[in-house]
Formats: structure tokens, C-alpha cells, sequence
């Protein structure tokens, strides 16, 4: 179990290692110059001289690349080339919104995937079912920022109930995360639904029926337990979903976060902000999916059985 | 214009501030709001809110502007020509020189000045008694640093290109520096009116050095309380302002205690949150909502042109099919820009006739009128010249198509896609194929750098017609400038407008350019940028400066 775990932990720093390595590659090989983009429209190419030396991007590839490998080690994230503030600080002035909204809307999330999962299968072929497929096709079909702006019309135009923007506190927080929730509360629902449907067909619920067992205890113990086995998996894919919509939802509503600074520093070139971006994207994914494998372990006792001695 | 502001008896008029400042597209790869303005009327209706009653002291104004997706506050006046934080300094900064209506120069922190016989040496008399935020005092020498530090080119400041042939600063005493240029220098006064050359504490310049972007001190009506990166900066009032520029409503500190700036880059959001009552006033409203919110008994409207090269589609005269002047003209001929303007920004933006915008100096107003479009001469012209209808309508000529591809990075921001959309249309009758070729940041300079476009367009926002020289003279322009022609004629005219003193001759030279531009087919001219403002009734007294940008100093909140 602990090799196990050891050799997950190396893959995974193998991963961001990786993730950074590539990032720094195909920024650099993406197509316009930091310093020129930094200085702008107007600037003498003196200027942009200038600004290539400071930033130190007149170096070869693989002295910047040294650089900044050394730096990382040291806890150093570089300096942002545009605004020349440590990258550690400017993404940790980031950092909170992101994480508040991230760890708010996939918890709703998951509290809405499974909850109407359960419930549209308790209710499987009735109106209420029914309800819960089309709330989802209606929620899958609908771009994230076009819910955002119908519920902004509905809570605070019309009904004057939430505000649109602010930073802290309960509030601000409500639309945003409940658009991004119940964007990404979709998938997890039919997982659940379509797993458990499937479940319910398995011999092993004869089984369990022959023996005796409550309808109940089988659907919650045994049925919803295996759905949520695949389920689980999930939960990784939905941090990098979360992050990739994040950008639209900071924008919408003027919120604070790395997706807005990750996408306003490629479109500069700003490759320092980006690898500190990148390299934290890619833990918070690495450490998501660590958890989760450990987890498969609590909900399904298979995994349990086999991990200790059989295979190693 | 509406009511206009009543005004105790010893307010002078409406006050103007000016600045100026190129609009870089910090534009990201979304199709999300970029930097600047929304279009309005031409000749703006109104410049100062309605105001009605007698202003008071007291409370906190959240104003949501436009900052687009950018999360980077960099507050360094010197620093910046990204237009929404260019409004934000207006409020922290002051400039020697304010510029009025009619291209006059009015005293701010220069109390007046002299302008030597060959236009090299300008004398500065400065105002007594200006303090910076910190404490320290505004003298000569913190005008001679702030110069000196936009000149040093290890400091790469994108106002360097605003100071031109500035040499040295000499402080003469206490209160007068001499400024000396190494050439003449027309549109020196009025780049000094701009925010990007606002006035910071030297001594601020010196405790933060490169952070002073984040910790901006000057000599304005606010000072700078905090900021959030990415969503909100928080001014306070300057209780010992009393320095405003000639033309301000009210002697003294401005109104409003605080004065919250929060960037609310969504134009539906930046609706909502004025309807709902988290901000204040809003800027840069969609035309849709800007004529619902004109006729709103609850909000007003506050609206003034900027001084601007205006949108303007450029041709790579350089390259073919353009090389052929014929060619660029049948393609100005198949536009019918009246048409696109009114059905995309509702009546809410003017057409443009020159490139410069009609409140600039030197405006060449006949040209109003002067040009239409044309798609029978058009087509007559593209048959003469072999260009012959392909089986899809869109003309060959020797196996090529008369494909043309537009370089954009900017999407939608101000309705511009939908308006060449709208061309796309015009000129597939006439048997052009218009190709949007949509680029990161990042490609689109370099595209734009190396010439690898058939079509590009853009604005630039400049207080004085020397934006031409910037755009167009083989000398003058950057190497990233969208012209890439070369105009023999056109260099000699902005070259010498730009070194000649004289009103007059300037106007007459920069009319001679406008009409060459035009005539040439050099860049087409699309529509006149309004920069406009939406505010609660509850908020009076907000203003906006002859270059265009917002004031808040007699704003006050009912």
C-alpha cells in the first residue's frame, strides 16, 4: 500500500514536472515577442531592447528554462514581466477567489449530482424524473455565462434579492457559484442515474434479494455505493472543468481569480505568470486525483482487497 | 443637453479635463469586452449629469467601468495606455497643463508658461502651495524627475513617445523649470494635458521604484486607498485639494468621500448592477441599453466624443490586391458604411468622415458628405481592371480570388466584429471575399508587425492631430504601426505639421493629410467613438473632459 502510494506520489510530481516543462516549451514557441508585447503598439525597438534585457527573454532556451527550474526549487515563481511583481504574489492575491469558488460550486455540485440522481431514479419513468432529464438537457445546452446572465435578470434585476459583484462574504458568492454548480452538477446526476439504472439490473441485486435484503438498504448500500465507484472518477475531471469555466464566470461576475490572470498572461507572453498558473493547476489536479484513487478504497472494498499483497 | 448644472453663483462653468491615450488592445482570445469605449452621438449631447439641488459633502460613489478581463492593476501613469485605467488616474493625478475646448491650454499645476521664438524652450511657472499625497511638495524638481524618468529608456515607459524630442528639464528656482526640446515639437502641450503624463511624487518614485503601480501617489482630487487586483480600487477623498485645472465646477476637495472604481467587464453585468444599485454609475453601455436608459425617469446619461484617430479599416497598401490604388477605392466604394453604423450601434454612434474625430484640431469637416458608396463604379472599376465574377460571385482575376483576410484580435468589443460583419455582406456584392483571420494577442502583433494582413482596423485616442504622424509617416510610426505604405506627400505634410507652431498652417496641412488618406484609400474611416456614462439620479455632477474621460470631482451623491 505505501510503495503504492509512494509510486503515485512520483508519477505525479513526474506529471507536473511534465506539465511545466511542455508549457514552457510551447509558450516559447508560440508565435510573438514578451518584451514587444509588453512595451506595445507604440514602442521604439530601443525600447523593446531594453525591456528583453530586464526581462532576461535575450537569454538561450534552455538558460531561461535552468532559470527558472532553480527558481521553482527555491520557492521562487519568477517575476511577472508585465507588471514586475513576484509571481507568488500576484497569483496568491488570486488564489482565495478561486479556491471559494471552486471548492463552493463542486461541492453544490456534488449535492445536486447525486441528490437528483437518486431522486430521478427513485421516481424512474414518472413526471418528476422526467423533470430532473429536462432541467439537465436544459442546463448542458445552456453556455455557462448565458445561465449566469438569466439568473443575474431574475435574483438581482428583478427580484433584488442577491447581489451581481463583490468580493467576500456570503452573498456575492450565491450566483456565481450556483451557475457553476449546477453547470457541472449535469454530468455527475447522469453518472449517478445512468449508473445506478444499471445496477439495479445486476445480478448481484437478485442476489441480494433472494437473501432477504430491504429494498432500501439494497438501493443505498449496495446500488448507489457502485454507481458512485464511477462516479468518483469524475470528481477529478469536474476541478479541471471547474477551472476551465472559471474564466467565464470571473468575468461575469467581476470576480477575482487565476483563470482571468492565467488568460490575460498568454495573451502577453507573461511566461512566468503562466508556468506559476499552470504549476498550481496541475498539483491542485495531481493531488484531486490522489484523493480520489485513495478514496475508491473506502467506497469500494475490491479495490481494498486487492491493493495490499495480491499484486505486488 | 439636458439641464443644465445648477450652479451656485461663483461656480465657473462645467469643468473640462483632458487626456488622452492610445487604446492598446490588451485583448484576450475570448470574445470578451476589451479595453475601451461604446459609441455614442457624434457631436456628444451632454457632457456634465444632470444635476439638480446643491452639492453636498459626504458618502461613497461605486462607479463600474470597463476594465476588461485584465487583472493587472497597474496604476503607473507613465506606464499605461490601456484606456479604463487611464480614467482611473484622471482622479489620482494632475498635469501641468489642462486642455479646453478648441485646442487651448488652460493652468493646472503650471500656473503659465512661455514658449521660446523656435518653439525649443518651454518655461514653466509652477503653482504655490501643491502637495502630493504623501506629504511632499510639487515643485520644479518633481517636474524635471517625472521628465527626466519618462526619458531614460532603460526605464521603458510607453510615454516616452508622448515627451517626442525632449532633451532636458533645468530648475531655474523653486518654482519655474525650463524645458527644452531638441526639435520643435507641436503636440507637446497637449500630451502633457494627457493622464499618461500625470505627476507622480518623486519622492513615491523613489521608495517604490518599479512597484509604484501599486502604490500610485500624485497630486489629484483622490488618493489612492487600496486596490484588489483584477476587481476594485479604492480612492479616498484629498481633503487639501484646491488645485484644480482652469474650468472646474468648484473650488476645493472634491465631494464625495471615497470613490470606489470597481472593473465590471461584462456590459450585461455593468446593466445590471446599476439597475440593482451596487454601483453608482456604470460606463461604456451597450447601445441597446444606452437609448432605454436616455428616456429612464430613475438614471441619466453622460456622453462626450473622444479625441480619437476613429475605427477605421486599414489597407495593406503594400500588398496586392491593394497595390492598385483602383482597387482599394471599388473596395470604399462597396461600402455602405451609413447603413452598417445605424443598424449595429442603433443611433447611438455617428459615421465617421475623416479618420480624425470631429473635435479634434484640424477636423476637416469637407469632407462630410464628400464620399458615398458606389457598387455600380465599383464593379465597373474591378471589370476594367480583369477582376471578373467567379461561378460563387466572388471575382478572379489570372486564377486568383479577390480574397481579402481581416487580422483581428479584439472579437466584439464595442459591436466591431458585427460591423464588418455587416461590410463582409456589402462587399460579397460587390465580389469581394472577406476572411476574418481572428489571432491571439500574441499573433496579431506579430501578423500586424511583420505586414501579414490584407485588412486590419482599429482607433487610437490622441488629444492632438500628431496621431496621424504616428499612424501614417514612413518616420514617425512605430514599427508595429497598422500602415505600412509610403507616402511621400503624407510624410512631408505630418512631418512639418508636427514641427510647426502655427495653428493655422497645421490645420491647413492636416486637412490636405485627411483628404489624401481618404482620396488614397489609405484607411477607411467607420464611426465616431462616444465614451458614455450611466448614473442613479442619486448621483450628480459627473463629467466628462474635452479628451474624454470621466471626472468626479464635483460629483456628488444626493
Amino acid at each position: 500500500m505505501l510503495r503504492r502510494i509512494v509510486e503515485r506520489f512520483l508519477v505525479s510530481l513526474g506529471v507536473i514536472v511534465g506539465a511545466v516543462t511542455l508549457i514552457f516549451l510551447v509558450l516559447n514557441w508560440l508565435p510573438g515577442d514578451s518584451a514587444t508585447l509588453i512595451a506595445g503598439e507604440d514602442a521604439s525597438a530601443e525600447t523593446i531592447q531594453h525591456l528583453r534585457e530586464k526581462l532576461g527573454t535575450d537569454r538561450s532556451l534552455s538558460d531561461q528554462y535552468r532559470a527558472y527550474l532553480k527558481g521553482v526549487l527555491h520557492g521562487d515563481l519568477g517575476t511577472s514581466y508585465a507588471t514586475r511583481e513576484p509571481v507568488v504574489q500576484r497569483l496568491a492575491a488570486q488564489l482565495p477567489a478561486t479556491l471559494e469558488l471552486t471548492f463552493s460550486a463542486c461541492t453544490l455540485a456534488i449535492l445536486l449530482g447525486v441528490g437528483l440522481g437518486v431522486l430521478s431514479v427513485l421516481h424512474r419513468g414518472r413526471w418528476l424524473d422526467q423533470a430532473i432529464q429536462s432541467l439537465s438537457l436544459f442546463l448542458v445546452s445552456m453556455p455557462a455565462f448565458w445561465l449566469g446572465i438569466l439568473l443575474i435578470l431574475l435574483f438581482s434585476v428583478r427580484l433584488g434579492w442577491l447581489p451581481v459583484i463583490g468580493n467576500g462574504g456570503f452573498l456575492p458568492l450565491v450566483l456565481p457559484v450556483t451557475t457553476l454548480g449546477l453547470v457541472l452538477s449535469v454530468p455527475l446526476q447522469r453518472m449517478v442515474r445512468d449508473g445506478m439504472l444499471e445496477g439495479l439490473h445486476e445480478p448481484y441485486v437478485t442476489t441480494l434479494r433472494a437473501k432477504g435484503l430491504g429494498e432500501r438498504r439494497i438501493f443505498y448500500v449496495h446500488v448507489l455505493r457502485n454507481a458512485l465507484t464511477s462516479t468518483v472518477t469524475l470528481l477529478g475531471v469536474l476541478i479541471g472543468e471547474s477551472l476551465s469555466n472559471a474564466v467565464i464566470i470571473e468575468t461575469l461576475f467581476a470576480r477575482q481569480g487565476i483563470g482571468r490572470t492565467t488568460v490575460e498572461a498568454i495573451g502577453q507572453k507573461d511566461l512566468p505568470v503562466v508556468q506559476g498558473a499552470i504549476l498550481i493547476s496541475s498539483v491542485a489536479y495531481v493531488v484531486v486525483n490522489l484523493l480520489v484513487d485513495i478514496s475508491y478504497t473506502l467506497i469500494d472494498p475490491r479495490t481494498r482487497l486487492f491493493i495490499p499483497k495480491g499484486t505486488r | 443637453m439636458r439641464a443644465p448644472p445648477a450652479l451656485p453663483p461663483t461656480q465657473r462653468p462645467p469643468k473640462m479635463r483632458i487626456e488622452s491615450l492610445a487604446c492598446l488592445t490588451l485583448s484576450l482570445s475570448l470574445a470578451l469586452a476589451a479595453c475601451s469605449k461604446h459609441s455614442g452621438e457624434a457631436a456628444a449631447a451632454q457632457v456634465t449629469g444632470a444635476v439638480a439641488g446643491q452639492p453636498k459633502a459626504g458618502g461613497e460613489l461605486v462607479f463600474a467601468f470597463d476594465g476588461a478581463s485584465i487583472t493587472r492593476f497597474d496604476l503607473d501613469p507613465h506606464q499605461s495606455i490601456f484606456a479604463p485605467h487611464n480614467r482611473v488616474f484622471r482622479s489620482i493625478f494632475d498635469s501641468l497643463v489642462v486642455l479646453q475646448p478648441g485646442h487651448s491650454f488652460g493652468p493646472w499645476l503650471a500656473k503659465s508658461w512661455e514658449i521660446s521664438a523656435d518653439g525649443l524652450v518651454y518655461t514653466f511657472h509652477l503653482r504655490d502651495g501643491v502637495k502630493f499625497h504623501d506629504g511632499t511638495r510639487f515643485d520644479a524638481a518633481a517636474v524635471k524627475f517625472n521628465l527626466d524618468r519618462i526619458k531614460d529608456p532603460k526605464n521603458a515607459l510607453y510615454a516616452l513617445s508622448d515627451i517626442g524630442p525632449y532633451a532636458s528639464s533645468k530648475v531655474i528656482d523653486e518654482l519655474t523649470v525650463r524645458v527644452e526640446l531638441s526639435q520643435p515639437f507641436a503636440p507637446f502641450l497637449a500630451n502633457l494635458s494627457k493622464s499618461s503624463l500625470g505627476i507622480i511624487s518623486p519622492a513615491a518614485l523613489q521608495k517604490y521604484g518599479e512597484q509604484i503601480g501599486f502604490h500610485p501617489v500624485g497630486t489629484g482630487p483622490f488618493k489612492f486607498k487600496s486596490l484588489t487586483p483584477g476587481t476594485e480600487i479604492a480612492l479616498e477623498r484629498n481633503p487639501d485639494y484646491h488645485w484644480g485645472p482652469a474650468g472646474v465646477a468648484h473650488e476645493g476637495p472634491a465631494w464625495l468621500e471615497r470613490l470606489t472604481f470597481k472593473n465590471v467587464p461584462e456590459e450585461a453585468t455593468r446593466v445590471a448592477v446599476l439597475e440593482n444599485g451596487q454601483a453608482g454609475a456604470v460606463d461604456l453601455i451597450p447601445p441597446q441599453n444606452l437609448v432605454q436608459l436616455r428616456s429612464s425617469t430613475k438614471f441619466h446619461v453622460v456622453e462626450r466624443e473622444l479625441l480619437n484617430h476613429n475605427y477605421s479599416l486599414y489597407l495593406n497598401a503594400v500588398r496586392e490586391p491593394w497595390k492598385d490604388a483602383r482597387v482599394r477605392e471599388a473596395f470604399r466604394l462597396s461600402l455602405d458604411i451609413d447603413t452598417a453604423v445605424k443598424t449595429i450601434y442603433l443611433g447611438t454612434a455617428a459615421r465617421a468622415w475623416s479618420p480624425l474625430s470631429p473635435s479634434l484640431l484640424g477636423y476637416d469637416k469637407s469632407l462630410e458628405g464628400s464620399w458615398h458608396p458606389d457598387p455600380t463604379r465599383a464593379a465597373r472599376t474591378l471589370d476594367e481592371l480583369g477582376w471578373k465574377p467567379g461561378p460563387d460571385g466572388i471575382r478572379v482575376k489570372d486564377g486568383k480570388r479577390l480574397t481579402v483576410s481581416f487580422l483581428d484580435t479584439q472579437g466584439n468589443r464595442e459591436k466591431r466584429l458585427d460591423l464588418i460583419t455587416i461590410f463582409r455582406r456589402q462587399l460579397h456584392d460587390s465580389g469581394f471575399e472577406l476572411k476574418i483571420d481572428t489571432e491571439s494577442y500574441g499573433s496579431y502583433m506579430e501578423k500586424a508587425g511583420a505586414g501579414d494582413f490584407d485588412l486590419v482596423a482599429g482607433s487610437l485616442f490622441a488629444p492632438d492631430p500628431d496621431v496621424l504622424r504616428r499612424i501614417y509617416a514612413t518616420d514617425g510610426r512605430t514599427q508595429l504601426a497598422v500602415f505600412k505604405g509610403g507616402d511621400a506627400e503624407l510624410d512631408a505634410l505630418l512631418v512639418s505639421a508636427a514641427k510647426t507652431l502655427e495653428p493655422e498652417q497645421r490645420v491647413k496641412w492636416y486637412a490636405q493629410a485627411q483628404r489624401l488618406i481618404v482620396d488614397k484609400t489609405y484607411s477607411i474611416p467607420a464611426y465616431v467613438l462616444v465614451y458614455s456614462v450611466a448614473a442613479a439620479n442619486g448621483v450628480q455632477g459627473i463629467s466628462i473632459d474635452v479628451h474624454g474621460f470621466p471626472n468626479f470631482t464635483d460629483t456628488w451623491l444626493k
